[in-house]
């Protein structure tokens, strides 16, 4: 996709970071990135912080690394920067090896799933670099299959994250009353750096009851192979392009549109539009045929798509809306709002650019009050 | 068994913003009170931990607060087992 230089309104800093999430496509990209880098009033310590709170770290270092700016960079930043990068490459291949662990264990099953997310994306759209930063490992698989998934996991040694979590009470209500996923998933390790290794296992593209749904059954069918870098002859299944878009876009969506992430503060990201960015880059073909338009009407996800997508154009001056032909979806009252609970809706006023810069989200109130949503 | 109804209502009044000002309606789903994901884990904990049990695995599902009555049930009925 084209898109115009973003304005630097909010700051070098920023602009950084909304530059790398979207990806850098031509030489006047990279020298924006390299004379903001080297700009004297460049604010170290928000840069860092935004692209922690953005899970960029790895890629803002190596970033850093390739445009060879040793020498304009702090030497203790420059220095923990590189640390961060080849710790964040180690962890993404102990990632790797459990993922084909597990995937050959629900495979040998006869399990139908995919692997999602980071694990995926790091490959196909982020060339093996290391910079893709991921918590954890995510699949998805039906939601017949939970109680035969779960035990597989157990006999790979993962138990419920519970054990780990801050609160583990809080944590069992809240895995119960939302069964669009199993329990988190977690497994101690013995390797350097690492202790846990966290899985993440979805049953639904979006929520459980989400007015806005794909049948899972439906997107798991004719998944891909995809490689695995550095393990010949190994490979994993994901969504194929169609699924994997909108799997990406309704995830983003629920994470963007459900109040509680919000104040959780585990909403949207700078990185989960850059991954949908690049899909669409590294997909437009397959994406802008007429079966991607009739599977959103079939399943009534349209407007959903529509919210994330005009969200994305207005914020990092892409222009998906008029590529995917949905400029008439997506109304603005739905732009404009967010989901309290099951059928409320509150309207909501701030850009997604504001709100995504904005390092007290939780704080951002309802401009009117909820009623009932459709 | 004592009347919990006192407690019951302090409880669901400490996290749902519109039980507050008002009597409680115990036929009124409760997300016309406020109730949202996150409350409700909120509320659940704090009757978990107000009456001294422990909501089962089976009772775990949103049927079980759909309304202010139907969570005031199934608090008695936890209180009414353990006492047995």
């Amino acid at each position: 996709m084209t898109r115009s230089l973003p304005d630097q309104s909010l700051g070098p800093e920023w602009t950084i970071l909304e530059l790398l999430a979207r990806g850098i496509i031509d030489d006047s990209e990279v020298q924006m990135v390299r004379d903001l880098l080297t700009t004297d009033t460049m604010k170290w310590g928000e840069l860092l912080e935004q692209a922690l709170r953005h899970k960029m770290f790895p890629m803002l270092a190596h970033q850093i690394m390739s445009a060879s700016l040793r020498f304009d960079v702090p030497t203790n930043i420059y220095m923990h920067l590189e640390s961060a990068l080849e710790w964040n490459r180690w962890q993404i291949e102990v990632f790797r090896r459990e993922t084909v662990r597990v995937a050959q264990a629900l495979a040998d099953r006869g399990i139908p799933f995919v692997v999602t997310k980071g694990m995926a994306f790091e490959s196909t759209l982020y060339d093996s670099l290391g910079t893709r930063y991921m918590n954890d490992i995510d699949f998805m698989i039906t939601p017949r299959d939970r109680d035969k998934v779960m035990t597989v996991m157990q006999e790979l040694g993962f138990r419920p994250f519970f054990d780990w979590a801050k609160d583990a009470r809080r944590e069992e209500i809240s895995s119960r009353l939302n069964p669009d996923h199993l329990p988190k998933l977690a497994r101690e390790i013995d390797q350097p750096g690492i202790r846990l290794i966290d899985i993440d296992i979805a049953n639904s593209l979006t929520w459980t009851k989400s007015p806005f749904d794909v049948p899972v059954e439906e997107a798991l069918e004719n998944p891909v192979e995809q490689p695995i870098p550095g393990m010949s002859g190994v490979s994993i299944p994901c969504f194929r392009p169609i699924y994997q878009f909108l799997f990406t876009v309704l995830h983003l969506f629920r994470e963007a549109w459900l109040q509680k992430f919000v104040e959780s503060g585990t909403d949207v990201g700078l990185m989960k539009f850059g991954d949908v960015i690049r899909l669409i880059d590294r997909n437009q073909n397959k994406l802008t045929d007429s079966e991607l338009l009739r599977i959103m009407q079939t399943h009534g996800v349209t407007d959903a798509v529509a919210w994330v997508l005009r969200h994305m154009d207005e914020t990092f001056h892409t222009h998906a809306v008029e590529l995917l032909a949905l400029e008439k979806h997506g109304n603005e009252k739905l732009l404009r709002s967010q989901m309290r609970s099951p059928g409320y809706v509150n309207a909501w006023s701030e850009s997604m650019r504001g709100r995504l810069q904005s390092k007290s989200r939780g704080s951002v109130q309802p401009v009117a009050p909820a009623h009932r949503g459709s | 068994m004592d009347d919990i109804t006192t407690q019951f209502e302090e409880c669901l009044r400490r996290h749902l913003r519109s039980a507050k000002p008002n009597p409680i309606n115990y036929d009124v789903e409760l997300v016309q009170l406020g109730l949202d994901s996150m409350t409700a884990v909120a509320v659940l904990m704090d009757m978990e931990k107000t009456f001294g049990i422990r909501f089962p695995d089976d009772m775990l599902v949103e049927g079980t607060f759909r309304t202010a009555g139907r969570l005031k049930e199934a608090v008695q009925l936890l209180r009414e087992r353990q006492a047995s």
